[in-house]
């Protein structure tokens, strides 16, 4: 293909080229993790053992696992589900220059995680915050003690907030993708609205959709810090325990955090195929 | 297209912007506020509580610090990435699918088990608990922010025939780096690095966890207020914000200086 | 007999008119071109046609019955767009049935009617395949097929082949023109490519900033061009800027053309002689019996096949002649030729 990168000699010196950076990526990600692999499987004398795993269907971490999930599946599934309607109604502005500001609101909003949104959310809804005195005071509401910033139903909401715009961001393009001549044709072929949306720009959403939803899903099951900043050691996530196992707040076996490091990567790593895998298909439609 | 009907759009449109500036809107206030606890309003505007985070000890070690770990980690990962990107475009197009696959794989990482990892291996002086292990693991967690505009921007420019016209012209490698290749992916370069710059800024779970005590960041001295002091953590989540949106408005302001020549030439079309 | 009529149809952008007074009338089972450069209206005179767009002024009936005002998804067009339309998430079977399925026709026709049309395509073999599996030329047969398996009342082609290859859409216009004679069905056809207009049409509008310039015969369109711009537009011509001196002649510079002046042109007012390269001779000597005898310098020999165009500088104004390549005579660069033409192969229009 190019002309002048042909020959052999070159092309290894050219595969040279990419050493110093394959060896950074091996020193401080590939190698780390695949040790944690092994370590996950081995027991205190580095003998293959699965103690480890054993040690972690302990009801506690079960139980982070499952609120975990559960908390990822619920705000990337409200997440998409209200990203998807948001996105259509910021898409179809008349008004580009507005359309362009709600996508940079966006841009910014979904990278605002962690501890000052987790403050913000304090803010607003904590037992004294103005949202919450607000509830009080015009719709006699209170909102404590059924719901709760510190819970997880306050997680909901302070992890929507980067979950929404996120799902914003990735379905816009795909609202864009849908071609004006599609609508046209089906409509010229005696379609109506809805037999459009449910036999053709749905089905091709539908990828670009499961694929935002195992990216909020991945998004969400990886998040750390809005979730320590909110609740502490009160909320049993996955990624809690594991950075117990760091600081060692509790008494925690290191083995087990191994463990427990692996099955997070494992769920991950099935959540990034399927968003490959649903994104090749959005891609092949979209040519 | 059926033109739904305004009313609907424009509610969902407010609702949304409402959701998404509110809490923001709420921590300015809260941050200068006298005593904001029973009232739906303020009851007093003061800045004591910027005085106070200032006044504190860590609060120029921590913002020094998170400067230093983020300007390392833009300097580093310019260092890997623009050359490693731009030599695989042009020189090792068969690699392209291991870097793309490089570049996916920390999504699937979570913060907490990569500092898990890495304390694990680099347990011994002078990695353990060090800024440098924090540095690393910062480029590692940012890379794709890194990555993606690079490498779009590599693709925008059709970087194959830029570089065989320069070759064609008598330019050798570094001049075209630097003369024809580099101004054209300046955008992209800015924008990596300006997204990069946020994100480690930001990073709470890294620092925490792989130099937590001995080496603190802002979002460390800020998670520490929130259970201290709600003022002051107020008062530093709005400095907090504040670098996040100057950074965004810094890339909107490069991408888009990026993008106008490319809408030019299709409107000219 | 109209079946298809625009009446006076005007459409707006905002302040621009994309097609003003639009006044046409479609024969049943006549092939029709729309012709004109990009933004001359002719997309947007279809769309109105089709139902995408409604028309400021003015009405469109079909078949008797105004349906101005009918949604397009009731008006029984059936539209082929420039490329891309097929739905992607479909295969070829189950794009063809659309229009049948979300209209309620029974099973049974359907899979009668898509097996006739891919049959009518000579796509037969593809019902399973998805659109990205297609050429482009096999896609947009496809969309052919889809358009007519709903039996439309008016086939709507909106430049179907410029996304095309040259080959591909050369041959892709002879099958269109083969389908459409053998259903007889009434057509209109977007097209900014002159020559394939000419080669498919029975009538051809030329369009230009929303009005029509012509309309006529493909023959009556290129030998008798009624303005400038249909001249300039439709293949090559030649036009000698001029000054009426009779009703058969007109100076151009020195010399003196015999060529028929229309009555509505007054003596010496300022026109245009319009001469088609094919048209001119070229001589190696001064031609005796010949009228409009120009004298020049060839400037440019250019081989196109069929013919060799010599491009002639006749003091100042550059005119172009066509030579069939079969003719013995050899020309070189810079030599000094003389051009004729007979008078009934010029026109003559107001240079305004």
């Amino acid at each position: 293909m190019i002309p002048w990168s042909r020959s052999p000699h070159q092309k290894i010196s050219a595969w040279l080229g990419v050493v110093p950076f394959l060896a950074f990526c091996l020193a401080f990600e590939i190698v780390p993790v695949l040790l944690l692999l092994s370590g996950s499987f081995s027991d205190k004398n580095g003998a293959f053992s699965l103690g480890n795993y054993a040690k972690i269907s302990a009801p506690i971490y079960v139980r982070s696992f499952w609120n975990s999930i559960q908390l990822s599946a619920i705000t990337a599934i409200l997440g998409a589900s209200l990203g998807l309607l948001f996105g259509y109604a910021i898409f179809r502005l008349p008004a580009p220059r507005v359309r362009e500001a709600l996508i940079a609101l966006s841009d910014v909003t979904t990278n605002f995680a962690g501890a000052p949104l987790a403050f913000a959310f304090i803010v607003i809804l904590g037992s004294n915050g103005v949202v919450t005195l607000a509830f009080e005071k015009y719709l006699a509401l209170k909102l404590y003690p059924t719901f709760s910033i510190y819970s997880y139903s306050g997680l909901v909401l302070a992890y929507l907030y980067f979950q929404l715009p996120l799902m914003i961001l990735l379905i816009i393009p795909a609202f864009a993708g849908l071609r004006r001549e599609w609508w046209e044709s089906a409509h010229n072929l005696g379609a109506n609205t809805i037999q459009y949306w449910r036999r053709i720009a749905l089905p091709i959403l539908t990828p670009s959709l499961i694929a935002g939803i195992v990216l909020l899903f991945a998004n969400a099951f990886g998040a750390y810090a809005t979730a320590w900043t909110l609740g502490g050691s009160n909320i049993t996530l996955a990624t809690i325990q594991i950075a117990f196992t760091i600081t060692g707040e509790v008494l925690h076996d290191p083995g087990a955090g191994d463990a427990l490091a692996v099955v997070s990567l494992l769920i991950m790593g099935v959540c990034i195929a399927i968003y490959q895998f649903a994104n090749s298909r959005a891609r092949r439609w979209a040519r | 297209m059926k033109q739904r009907p305004p009313v609907l759009q424009g509610l969902l449109v407010a609702l949304f912007v409402a959701y998404m500036i509110l809490p923001i809107i709420a921590t300015y206030t809260f941050s200068i506020a006298t005593k904001w606890d029973i009232t739906l309003m303020p009851e007093g505007y003061t800045l004591e509580w910027y005085q106070t985070a200032f006044d504190h000890p860590y609060f120029s070690i921590t913002l020094t610090n998170s400067f230093i770990v983020s300007i390392a980690a833009v300097l580093v990962g310019l260092l890997f990435i623009v050359p490693t990107t731009y030599w695989v475009h042009t020189r090792v197009p068969a690699a392209k699918p291991l870097l793309d696959l490089l570049m996916i794989l920390p999504f699937g990482i979570p913060a907490v088990v990569l500092a898990l990892a890495l304390i694990r291996v680099y347990a011994f002086p002078p990695f353990a608990r060090s800024p440098f292990l924090l540095i690393s693991a910062c480029v590692i967690f940012s890379m794709p922010f890194m990555y993606r505009p690079i490498s779009n921007s590599l693709m925008a420019i059709d970087v194959h025939t830029l570089t065989e016209s320069a070759l064609s012209l008598g330019a050798n490698t570094l001049q075209i780096l630097i003369r024809v290749i580099a101004p054209n992916i300046l955008p992209g370069i800015l924008s990596g690095s300006l997204l990069v710059f946020a994100t480690v800024f930001a990073e709470f779970t890294l620092a925490n966890l792989i130099t937590g005590a001995s080496f603190k960041t802002f979002p460390i001295l800020l998670v520490e207020f929130t259970r201290r002091d709600g003022r002051i953590a107020a008062a530093l989540s709005v400095i907090s914000f504040t670098v996040a949106w100057f950074a965004s408005i810094a890339i909107l302001w490069v991408s888009g200086r990026g993008r106008k020549p490319t809408e030019e030439a299709l409107g000219a079309r | 007999m109209a079946y298809l009529e625009l009446k006076n149809v005007s459409k707006l952008f905002g302040p621009v008119a994309a097609v003003k007074d639009f006044h046409f009338a479609v024969a049943k089972g006549a092939f029709v071109s729309l012709l004109g450069p990009s933004g001359c209206g002719k997309t947007t005179t279809l769309r109105m046609i089709a139902g995408f767009e409604m028309p400021d002024a003015g009405a469109i009936t079909l078949d008797g019955t105004d349906i101005t005002s009918v949604p397009p998804n009731r008006r029984g067009t059936g539209m082929v767009f420039q490329a891309y339309a097929l739905f992607p998430n479909m295969n070829v079977r189950d794009n063809v049935a659309f229009g049948l399925e979300v209209t309620g026709h029974p099973k049974q026709e359907i899979e009668g009617r898509v097996r006739e049309m891919l049959a009518l395509v000579r796509l037969d073999d593809t019902a399973k395949r998805f659109p990205h599996q297609l050429s482009g030329g096999q896609q947009q047969r496809i969309a052919l097929a889809r358009a007519l398996a709903i039996r439309p009342r008016v086939l709507l082609l909106d430049e179907p082949l410029s996304a095309l290859d040259a080959v591909v859409r050369v041959a892709l216009r002879g099958e269109i023109r083969r389908i459409q004679l053998e259903l007889g069905i009434t057509t209109v056809y977007v097209t900014h490519d002159q020559e394939e207009a000419l080669s498919i049409s029975d009538r051809v509008v030329v369009m230009n900033q929303g009005l029509i310039e012509q309309a006529g015969t493909p023959e009556e369109i290129y030998r008798q061009p009624k303005t400038r711009f249909v001249a300039a537009f439709i293949g090559t011509a030649n036009q000698l800027n001029g000054v009426v001196v009779d009703r058969t002649q007109v100076r151009f510079g020195e010399t003196m053309l015999r060529a028929p002046v229309p009555s509505g042109l007054k003596e010496s007012s300022k026109v245009v002689v319009l001469v088609r390269p094919e048209s001119i001779a070229i001589h190696a000597a001064a031609p005796t019996d010949a009228h409009n005898v120009l004298e020049g310098t060839i400037q440019t020999i250019t081989f196109l096949g069929p013919i060799t165009r010599l491009g002639v500088d006749i003091g100042g104004t550059r005119v172009v002649a066509d030579m069939a390549a079969s003719s013995r005579a050899a020309f070189t660069h810079t030599q000094h030729v003389w051009l004729s033409f007979p008078p009934d192969a010029c026109q003559v229009m107001a240079e305004k």
